[in-house]
């Protein structure tokens, strides 16, 4: 499954797959935790972002973050009636719902990054792995390139512009 | 009476409705013949048409411009392309060989030329499954080169193919600019001419390689040996994505292979997928997919025999045919 999530994030997952994965993000093995294909894809994403260099949360940052929005102060005081203005209950309601947005993202975060750390060793284990997939493997030989092209009919109306793709390989030819 | 004579109004109405009608109840096969008929067009002008132009070529992120001179004289095609820039290329193509020059690397290729123009001889099963499988759309016309042409597009029906747009030159029907798309839009690659010469003079001596032999410390490299000779390899691909069929199947000797390999080509009448077969050699191999701009290759190994698939479709396409590649 986790190779099958590497390879959706690669765009490089046939249909049936996709079916399979999309499934698992769905169903939870215990009805208290969320499901682990979900969790994969998450901490992959994470450690893809950190990979790329884009600013990675710390661990530990959502209970740090609830902790913090448990302590600070609800202020209850009316807000003055402007004209123009929405009705207190719009957006009171706004507000309870962007709260509940964060406490939903807070504890999907918490339940991602927080991970055991034999969860962490595994994925850094199936990253290591999707980084050897995705490293480019042996130059296509240009003989397979050329032999292809013989009988692509996209050679047929685009002529020799296609050998383009052949030559490009070439370019590291080692000199002799 | 006049209960049956038709007014102008009711006439044209009636026209209206008819031709909706024809259109609706067209078989697949007109829209099928169609596509394939615009095809076989371009293909028939880029093979008889002298013209001499530059063709900018981009795929994944990098451009190279090339001049491009095309003759054809005494029912043969001459063809010579010159890269522009980034490492100097040069491939030559000639009445039975392709020659590609790496003056930088000192290195000249020698490939046999075996290629047949294929649209013109597409099989009515290969229109129907061209019709199944993409849906042919004539667009508006645009500019390109500083010619008009026509614009169509082969829009996938399923996530197994790519998308393609064509630009023709309206007059010849001579392909001026080829896109190729993926499900979401993104262009995969592109060619390109910037300029083109349609009533180009071209002789022989244009044609010609810039280096007449190849100078004596220059290495010579003889690509496949032999033509491809067809012969049942008892391998077959059990995954393919409907539409693909059988084109060719054969050994080949290539280069430095010590066994003939098995090559198998499948095509859903737009694009071709390849599949090479040979034993497994001694030396290690790296395997898994990559990209050389629009052809996906995936490459994996069984204990005996190393598969290789490259060909216009997405990478997971490339991959499902990969992984299905078994003994009949």
């Amino acid at each position: 499954m986790n190779e099958d999530i590497s390879r959706l994030m690669d765009g490089e997952l046939d249909d049936a797959a996709l079916g399979r994965v999309v499934e698992a993000t769905r169903t939870s093995p215990h009805a208290d935790s969320a499901p682990q294909a979900l969790a994969t894809w998450v901490t992959y994403h994470a450690i893809g972002d950190s990979l790329r260099g884009a600013r990675a949360v710390l661990p530990g940052f959502s209970a740090r973050f609830a902790r913090a929005l448990a302590s600070e102060p609800t202020v209850l005081a009316p807000a003055p009636r402007r004209a123009g203005f929405a009705q207190p209950g719009t957006w009171a309601w706004g507000i309870a719902a962007t709260l509940a947005a964060v406490t939903v993202v807070g504890w999907t975060a918490f339940a991602m990054l927080d991970t055991p750390p034999a969860t962490v060793a595994k994925v850094r284990e199936a990253v290591s792995v999707r980084a050897a997939q995705v490293k480019p493997p042996a130059k296509v030989p240009a003989d397979y390139l050329l032999a292809h092209h013989e009988y692509s009919p996209a050679t047929a109306i685009q002529s020799v512009g296609t050998y383009l793709r052949a030559v490009v390989t070439q370019e590291s030819e080692p000199r002799p | 009476m006049m209960r049956w004579s038709w007014s102008p109004r009711s006439r044209r109405r009636l026209c209206v409705a008819a031709v909706i009608g024809a259109s609706l109840a067209a078989p697949p096969l007109a829209f099928a013949q169609e596509a394939a008929a615009w095809l076989g067009r371009a293909a028939q002008a880029a093979r008889t048409l002298n013209y001499t132009g530059t063709m900018v070529y981009h795929h994944s992120g990098d451009v190279e411009t090339s001049r491009l001179i095309h003759l054809y004289e005494g029912g043969q095609e001459y063809e010579k392309l010159t890269s522009l820039d980034g490492p100097a290329r040069e491939v030559i193509r000639s009445k039975d060989e392709v020659r590609c020059y790496f003056p930088d690397a000192k290195i000249v290729r020698i490939d046999p030329r075996t290629f047949r123009n294929a649209f013109p001889a597409l099989t009515v099963e290969q229109q129907q499954t061209l019709s199944r499988y993409y849906e042919f759309k004539r667009m508006k016309g645009e500019r390109v080169a500083g010619l008009t042409a026509e614009v169509v597009r082969f829009e996938p029906k399923d996530g197994m193919r790519y998308g393609h747009m064509f630009w023709s030159e309206a007059a010849s029907g001579l392909l001026l600019k080829a896109r190729l798309l993926t499900e979401k839009g993104d262009v995969v690659e592109q060619f390109a001419f910037t300029d083109i010469n349609l009533n180009a003079k071209i002789d022989r001596e244009m044609v010609k390689p810039s280096w007449s032999a190849a100078p004596p410390d220059w290495q010579i490299k003889h690509g496949a040996a032999t033509e491809v000779v067809r012969h049942d390899t008892g391998w077959s691909a059990s995954k393919l994505p409907p539409g693909f069929m059988k084109i060719m199947e054969g050994y080949r000797t290539l280069r430095d292979k010590r066994y003939p390999v098995a090559h198998l080509v499948f095509s859903d009448g737009l694009v071709a997928v390849s599949v090479f077969i040979e034993p497994l050699s001694t030396t290690p191999v790296e395997t898994g997919s990559s990209q050389q701009g629009g052809l996906n290759v995936y490459s994996t190994k069984t204990s005996e025999y190393l598969v290789t698939v490259l060909g216009e479709a997405p990478p997971a396409t490339v991959r499902q045919i990969a992984q299905s590649v078994g003994k009949r």
